[in-house]
């Protein structure tokens, strides 16, 4: 199913995870917000959370991906592999596509 | 910039997890099967009782246990919707604690 009035991004994609700033419900952890990393994969279209947590069933519903991060980007005394990262589900609207890894985050 | 919710904690300084087995009492296993009783049936969806249990005040939160949490939040939902009344649940509560008590205070 493709969604109506959305981008759908492709896995290897590089990602800003934004911060939106939004009160209330969200699904965004703090420690992830303006990190950078990449698509690991499209999980497909899900109603927003954010809208079903005051009783607004039914409506449209947005991509939900899989965002792939270094742990080294996200723990600044981070002793483990370079190579460890974390996976988490992030909705389409806290995220913005950059150039590079290397982003200032 | 909203605050952090309180559920939000990655990252944050805390104290070990406790990791041993604890015995899942009764009224718990009632609690559960409640719980999940009136999602199905569409009286709450997650999302609502994931928001109903982050309105927790933090240091109530804190002291709080799992099934303390999620006691409370789904009370919290089902007087939101109007589905139970909070005056006659507490006065229900008062009664039912009145007559355990009674029952131990008989030899």
């Amino acid at each position: 199913m493709q969604p109506r009035n959305h981008r759908i991004l492709a896995a290897g994609e590089v990602v800003r995870i934004r911060d939106i700033g939004k009160a209330g419900h969200v699904r965004t952890p703090q420690y992830v917000r303006n990190k950078v990393g990449l698509i690991d994969c499209y999980v497909g279209l899900f109603e927003n959370p954010e809208e079903r947590a005051y009783g607004h069933i039914g409506c449209e519903p947005i991509p939900l991906y899989r965002v792939r991060l270094r742990q080294n980007d996200l723990w600044p005394d981070y002793v483990g592999s370079d190579c460890d990262t974390l996976v988490l589900e992030i909705y389409d609207h806290w995220l913005e596509t950059v150039n590079s890894l290397e982003e200032p985050q | 910039m909203p605050e952090r919710l309180i559920t939000d904690i990655g990252g944050l300084p805390a104290e070990a997890i406790p990791k041993e087995e604890v015995p899942q009492l009764f009224w718990e296993k009632h609690m559960i099967a409640m719980f999940n009783v009136l999602r199905s049936k569409g009286i709450f969806n997650t999302d609502e009782f994931r928001r109903a249990v982050e309105a927790t005040p933090l240091e109530e939160y804190k002291k709080s246990r799992f099934y303390d949490r999620r006691t409370d939040g789904m009370t919290d939902l089902l007087v939101e919707k109007g589905i139970i009344d909070r005056g006659e649940l507490t006065s229900r509560t008062q009664e039912v604690l009145r007559q355990g008590l009674l029952r131990h205070a008989t030899p």
